[in-house]
C-alpha cells in the first residue's frame, strides 16, 4: 500500500516535470494499489504502488513515472521512463523508444533490453561534482550574479536601498512577514500543482519566488559593498556580492547554524521585499505614540 | 511608559502589572477554551448522558447568555465609572473568579440535566461580568505600544499551555487543572483587594496615560461607527468560520485523533510551538502594521487551512488508496498559526477601539457579538447541517468559502477606500 506522506511530495514533483517538460497532456492516470497488467496507457501513467507490468509483446504509448511500488517492463513503451522511488525492471524484451531517467529507487536492466537514451542522477552528478567543476561553477554563478547586480544598482539603485534599510531597520518585522509569505506560499504553490490544472501558475510561482529570493540575494551584496572603499555603487555592490557569497559558503560549513543563519537571512530579505513593494515605497512601520 | 523603559528603569511596579495582567488573560481564556469549550461537552455527554446535540443546544445558550449579561455588565461598568476604577474591577474579578472556582470544582460531580442546566446559566453569568472587566485592566496596566507583545504572550501561553496540557479532554483533569490554577490567583486577588500594596495606588492612576487606545487618537470612536463596526463584521466573521470549521473537525475522529487528540505528545508538541510562533508574529504584524493586515492575514490563513482540508478530503475521494496512512500535519499547523492570529487580534483590538470611559462597553460588545454571538450562530447552524446529514467536506467547503468571501471582500474594500481617498484628493485639487 502507498504511503501518501512519501508519495504526494513525489507526486507533486511529477506535475511539476510535466508541466515543464510541455506538450499537452490529455490524460493521466495513478496506480497505487493491486497488480495490473497494461496493454495500453494514458498520456502521463504514474506507478505509485502496487505491481505493474508491461508484457512482452505489448506496445504502449506514453510518459511512465515510477515513484513507489513496482513497474516490470517486458514490452515496448513508445515514450519516456523516468523513476523517482520505487522498482523498475526492464526485462531483456523490453524496449523504450524515449528517454530513460534514472533519479530514484531500485533499478534492474536486464542485458538486451534496449533503451535508446540513459541517463541518471549518479552520472549527472558525477559529471558535475568534481571539485574543481564544482568551484568552476560556484564562482561563474557569483559572478554573473555580481554583473547583474552591478548593472541593476546602476538602474535602480534607489530600489536597492529601499529594501536594504527594511532590512537593517526592520529585521524582526521584515522575518515576519517573508516567514509567513514563505511558508503559506510554499504551501499553496504545490497544492496548486497538485490540481494539475494549475501547473502553470505553480510552475510561474516558483519562477517568481526565485527571483525574488534571487534580488534578496543582490540587496544583501548591495548592503555589504556599502562598507567596501570603492565609491561607484555598482562596483561596490558587485565586490559585496562577491563577499556576501563567500560568507553565505563559510556559513554553510557550520552545521545547523549555519543553515539557521542562511534561512533567517533569506526570510529577512524576502519580507523587506514584500514591505517595501519590491524597493519602490519605503517601509514605515505605523506609529504607536499618543 | 512602555514595558521596555519600564524594565531598563527597574521599574517593578510597573513590570509587575503587565506580568499580571498577561497571567490573568491567560488564565481566563485557558479556562474559556479548554474548561468551557471542551470540559462542557464531556460533563454532559459522559457523565450527564445528554446527546451530543442536547449539550451543544446548551453550549449556544451559554454563548447567549454571556453575550446579554456581558453587555449589560459592560455599560454598567462605563456608566458607575467602575471601567477607570482598578479597585472597582479588582473586586469584581475576585468576585468572578470565586465563583467560577467553586463551579468549575463542582462540575465533575454534575448529574442530572437540570443542574447541568443551572451550571451552564452561572457560569455563563460570572464569564459575562469577567470578561468585560478583564479586559479593562488593559488600560491601567498595558501601554497602547506594549499591546500586541502583551495580546500575543497572553495567546502564546494560553495556547501552549492548553495543547501540551492536560492531554486527556475529561472534565475531571480540567476541573483539577483550572482550580489548581485559580486558587494562587483567588489569594493574589484578595491580597491586591484587601489589603492593598501601596503601588497599587500608583498603577491605578495608569489609565490617564495608558487609556486612550492606538485607533482614538483622533478622537473617540463611537459604537455606531464604521471605525468600529467594520472590525466588529470582521472579527465576527473569524470566529464564525473559526468555530463552524472547528466544530466539525472536532466530530470527525480521523481528523482529530491525528491532531489535538492524538496520542502522540510530539503532535500537541508541534501544535503548542506553531501557536506561541503564530502569536509572536501577530504581535510583530499588529504593532507595525494596520489591523488590516493582520485581519487579511487571518482570513488568508483559514482559507488557506480550508482549503488544504478539502483538498485532502477530495484527494481520499479520487485515490482512495492514497487515504489510508497518517493524515498531514501541515492541516492542523496552519489551523494553529490562523487561531493565533485572531486572538492576538482579538485581545488587542478592543482595547484599542476603547477610551477609559467606553472600555467597558467596546470590550463587551465586541466579544459579546464577535466572539459569543458567532459561537451561538455558527453552533446553531452546525447542528443544523448534522440533521441534515452535511457531508464533511460540503461542509467544510461552506467555511472555506466564507473564509474566502470575506478575505476578497477585505482586499476589494481596501483597495475600493484608497481609490475612493484618491479620487477625492483628485477632485479637491481641481478648479471648479
Amino acid at each position: 500500500m502507498a504511503n501518501p506522506i512519501e508519495l504526494i511530495p513525489l507526486l507533486v514533483v511529477v506535475l511539476l516535470l510535466v508541466g515543464v517538460q510541455g506538450g499537452t497532456v490529455e490524460s493521466m492516470e495513478i496506480i497505487t494499489d493491486g497488480t495490473h497488467s497494461v496493454g495500453e496507457i494514458p498520456d502521463v501513467y504514474v506507478v505509485g504502488g502496487g505491481t505493474v507490468t508491461i508484457p512482452a509483446n505489448t506496445t504502449v504509448s506514453g510518459d511512465v513515472y515510477v515513484i513507489g511500488g513496482t513497474a516490470d517492463v517486458q514490452g515496448t513503451i513508445d515514450g519516456d521512463v523516468t523513476q523517482l522511488s520505487g522498482n523498475l525492471t526492464f526485462a531483456s524484451s523490453a524496449v523504450v523508444a524515449g528517454d530513460v531517467q534514472y533519479i530514484a529507487g531500485a533499478l534492474d536492466i536486464a542485458d538486451g533490453a534496449t533503451l535508446e537514451s540513459f541517463t541518471t542522477a549518479e552520472t549527472l552528478a558525477a559529471q558535475s561534482s568534481s571539485p574543481a567543476s564544482s568551484l568552476a561553477f560556484k564562482v561563474a554563478q557569483t559572478l554573473g550574479l555580481a554583473l547583474a547586480a552591478a548593472l541593476l544598482v546602476r538602474r535602480f539603485e534607489f530600489a536597492f536601498a529601499t529594501v536594504g534599510r527594511a532590512v537593517t531597520a526592520h529585521p524582526v518585522v521584515s522575518g515576519v512577514v517573508g516567514l509567513l509569505v514563505a511558508t503559506t506560499t510554499l504551501a499553496l504553490v504545490v497544492f496548486m500543482a497538485m490540481t494539475i490544472i494549475l501547473i502553470p501558475v505553480s510552475v510561474l510561482g516558483v519562477g517568481v519566488g526565485g527571483l525574488t529570493v534571487a534580488y534578496g540575494y543582490l540587496v544583501y551584496g548591495y548592503l555589504v559593498g556599502r562598507r567596501v572603499p570603492v565609491d561607484r555603487p555598482d562596483v561596490s555592490t558587485a565586490v559585496g556580492v562577491v563577499l556576501f557569497a563567500v560568507v553565505l559558503e563559510l556559513l554553510g560549513t557550520l552545521p545547523l547554524v549555519g543553515s539557521a543563519v542562511q534561512l533567517g537571512l533569506l526570510v529577512v530579505s524576502l519580507g523587506a521585499i514584500l514591505v517595501t513593494y519590491f524597493g519602490l515605497r519605503e517601509f514605515e512601520p505605523v506609529s504607536l505614540l499618543t | 511608559m512602555s514595558i521596555v523603559t519600564a524594565v531598563r528603569r527597574g521599574d517593578w511596579e510597573t513590570l509587575f502589572g503587565y506580568a499580571f495582567f498577561v497571567a490573568l488573560l491567560t488564565g481566563g481564556y485557558y479556562y474559556n477554551v479548554t474548561f468551557v469549550q471542551l470540559g462542557l461537552l464531556d460533563l454532559g455527554t459522559r457523565l450527564v448522558g445528554l446527546s451530543e446535540t442536547a449539550v451543544s443546544g446548551w453550549m449556544a445558550t451559554l454563548a447567549l447568555v454571556t453575550l446579554v449579561t456581558a453587555v449589560a455588565f459592560g455599560v454598567t461598568m462605563d456608566r458607575r465609572g467602575w471601567s477607570s476604577s482598578l479597585h472597582a474591577k479588582l473586586r469584581i474579578l475576585l468576585g468572578v473568579v470565586v465563583v467560577q472556582v467553586v463551579l468549575t470544582s463542582v462540575a465533575p460531580f454534575v448529574r442530572t440535566a437540570p443542574q447541568f442546566g443551572a451550571w451552564i446559566v452561572l457560569a455563563s453569568l460570572s464569564m459575562g461580568v469577567g470578561f468585560p472587566a478583564t479586559f479593562a485592566l488593559t488600560i491601567d496596566f498595558v501601554a497602547v505600544p506594549d499591546r500586541g507583545a502583551v495580546a500575543a504572550a497572553a495567546t502564546a501561553l494560553t495556547y501552549f499551555l492548553a495543547n501540551v496540557y492536560p492531554l486527556d479532554w475529561h472534565i475531571e483533569s480540567f476541573s483539577r487543572v483550572v482550580v489548581a490554577a485559580m486558587v494562587p490567583g483567588v489569594v493574589l486577588l484578595a491580597v491586591l483587594v484587601f489589603r492593598p500594596p501601596p503601588f497599587l495606588e500608583r498603577l491605578a492612576r495608569q489609565h490617564e496615560q495608558f487609556g486612550v487606545g492606538r485607533f482614538c487618537r483622533e478622537g473617540p470612536v463611537s459604537i455606531r461607527e464604521a471605525a468600529f463596526l467594520v472590525p466588529l463584521v470582521l472579527m465576527f466573521g473569524v470566529f464564525f468560520v473559526d468555530s463552524l470549521g472547528f466544530l466539525r473537525i472536532l466530530d470527525t475522529p480521523s481528523l482529530v485523533l491525528a491532531s489535538w487528540q492524538s496520542p502522540e505528545f510530539s503532535m500537541h508538541l508541534l501544535l503548542a510551538v506553531v501557536h506561541v510562533v503564530g502569536a509572536v508574529m501577530a504581535g510583530v504584524l499588529y504593532t507595525t502594521f494596520d489591523r488590516r493586515v493582520l485581519f487579511l492575514a487571518t482570513f488568508g490563513l483559514f482559507s488557506f487551512t480550508h482549503l488544504l482540508y478539502t483538498f485532502d478530503i477530495r484527494i481520499a475521494m479520487w485515490f482512495p488508496a492514497l487515504a489510508t496512512g497518517p493524515s498531514s500535519p501541515l492541516n492542523p499547523a496552519f489551523y494553529a498559526l490562523a487561531v493565533s492570529f485572531y486572538t492576538t487580534l482579538n485581545f488587542a483590538l478592543w482595547p484599542d477601539l476603547s477610551t477609559p470611559e467606553t472600555i467597558g462597553t467596546h470590550s463587551a460588545v465586541g466579544i459579546g457579538l464577535a466572539g459569543f454571538l458567532s459561537t451561538f450562530l455558527s453552533t446553531a447552524l452546525a447542528l443544523y447541517f448534522q440533521s441534515t446529514s452535511v457531508t464533511l467536506l460540503d461542509h467544510l467547503n461552506l467555511v472555506n468559502a466564507l473564509a474566502l468571501l470575506l478575505f476578497v471582500g477585505l482586499a476589494v474594500g481596501i483597495y475600493v477606500r484608497r481609490m475612493h481617498s484618491l479620487w477625492t484628493e483628485g477632485h479637491r485639487g481641481e478648479p471648479n
